[in-house]
């Protein structure tokens, strides 16, 4: 059933691993399936859905929280609700308002947070936040963190995210800066007492965020603490999707971990003309992915005679990845 | 930006600071003050006259040019709120409790006495 003719992968020994891919390829499966092959080799794993539509309590076939929470020896699971963290974050922001604004406003500020709720990006950002937040945590807490992520345009733009944030945030730190120094000129100029820099509140709120921001890109760049894996079947859409996802990856220098090619057909397949000809336009595309991503290391699993749903075929699938890593 | 401004930090250093914000100055008839005071005063008479020579007329530049930088940041905070794209609003917005009273400050300046954004009221 495994196949073995691929090098040995070496995906448990990141700290940080992405699984993407086209919609309904088994990004969710080849994610649940390695992260317990991880648990079961003894170290502490997280694994995080953050595709909006979760399967991964379906795939488990028990309640995965907002929360994290434990599922197996060494194995934790959450499922992001960007929605939710957006939310959370917005009321923040419309506490911290409230007490700084007339009482007669406070309907306008909320009215006007509420626009911000539901801005496109709002989301994402908090999604962002949220991943930011859990990687910081991946030395202390965790060994390992796992994301099933959503498919693949959503994931990619995320991942984006970093540079382009750092960049402009930079921009706002640079002329907050500017702002500051008039700031401390008159000062001078008016020759009040103490003319110290005092604190900036919203200069330090920039500086935070841009922290945040290059420590997450730094982690995402460096190829011993990340890749991405790229989950696809052999199947002519997802080789294309997969194909211009590496591009742009790695246009951003993120690492690519390689590729899961989920649902191969088993090789002793009864002679019949519908299977044969499944088979042969298997080989096609098998030889398709073999050519266009030669590079990168890649493990097979194969078409299961049931859906992947609950502890035991999952375990056939722990089994496979456990030959090759 | 007056070259001149530039050298205001250290001359600033050479000078007495003000006390409640004034500088003493009387000659009256009825003059009781000791003489080291009489230096005194009349040092902070001196001072406020290179004052209003060296560093007034830099003043008004100085605030305006402070002015301008700041309500600039805020536009680039605040972009989305006029229909102009800002790839950082989600994160800006948690800037928006300190910069409150500065937006107010803006649109009273501008002659207009309420906010002219509909997505930002502040009176």
């Amino acid at each position: 059933m495994t196949q073995r003719e691929h090098p040995r992968v070496s995906w448990l020994t990141k700290k940080i691993l992405f699984f993407g891919g086209k919609g309904g390829v088994g990004k969710t499966t080849s994610a649940t399936a390695t992260a317990m092959l991880a648990a079961q080799r003894g170290r502490k794993t997280l694994l995080v859905s953050t595709d909006p539509a979760h399967n991964t309590a379906d795939i488990l076939e028990r309640k995965v929280g907002r929360v994290e929470q434990l599922l197996d020896d060494n194995l934790w699971g959450l499922e992001i609700d960007s929605e939710q963290a957006a939310s959370e974050y917005i009321d923040e922001v419309s506490k911290n308002l409230r007490n700084r604004v007339k009482p007669n406003l406070r309907s306008e500020i909320d009215r006007q947070l509420e626009m911000a709720r539901i801005s496109p990006g709002a989301e994402e950002a908090a999604l962002f936040d949220r991943i930011a937040g859990l990687v910081e945590r991946v030395e202390n807490t965790y060994d390992m963190i796992i994301f099933d992520t959503a498919p693949t345009g959503h994931t990619l733009r995320l991942l984006s995210l970093p540079e382009m944030m750092e960049t402009w945030i930079d921009g706002l730190i640079s002329r907050r800066k500017q702002v500051n120094e008039m700031s401390a000129l008159w000062r001078n100029l008016t020759l009040h007492e103490g003319a110290e820099h005092p604190d900036d509140p919203v200069e330090r709120v920039l500086i935070e965020r841009k922290r945040k921001f290059t420590r997450m890109r730094r982690l995402f760049l460096d190829r011993a603490t990340t890749a991405f894996v790229f989950v696809l079947n052999p199947e002519r859409l997802p080789i294309l999707e997969t194909n211009k996802a590496v591009a742009l990856l790695e246009k951003y220098r993120i690492p690519i971990g390689g590729m899961v090619i989920n649902r191969v057909l088993p090789t002793d397949i009864p002679d019949h003309p519908f299977f044969t000809s499944r088979k042969e336009q298997e080989q096609v595309y098998l030889g398709d992915i073999e050519t266009r991503f030669k590079r990168f290391p890649r493990v097979t699993l194969p078409l299961l005679d049931r859906d992947v749903v609950g502890r035991e075929p999952l375990s056939r699938i722990v089994e496979c990845l456990d030959s090759v890593m | 930006m007056p070259e001149a401004v530039a050298v205001v930090p250290w001359v600033r250093k050479l000078l007495p600071t003000r006390v409640n914000n004034r500088l003493p100055v009387s000659m009256n008839d009825d003059d009781t003050r000791s003489i080291p005071e009489k230096l005194r005063d009349g040092w902070h008479t001196f001072n406020e006259i290179y004052d209003g020579v060296f560093f007034a007329p830099y003043r008004s530049a100085v605030a305006r040019e402070r002015r301008d930088k700041e309500e600039l940041f805020m536009l680039l905070c605040f972009s989305d709120m006029i229909g102009i794209p800002n790839p950082v609003n989600y994160y800006t917005l948690e800037l928006l409790p300190y910069m409150y009273e500065k937006f107010h400050e803006w649109h009273l300046r501008q002659g207009m006495d309420h906010s002219p954004l509909d997505g930002f009221k502040c009176c």
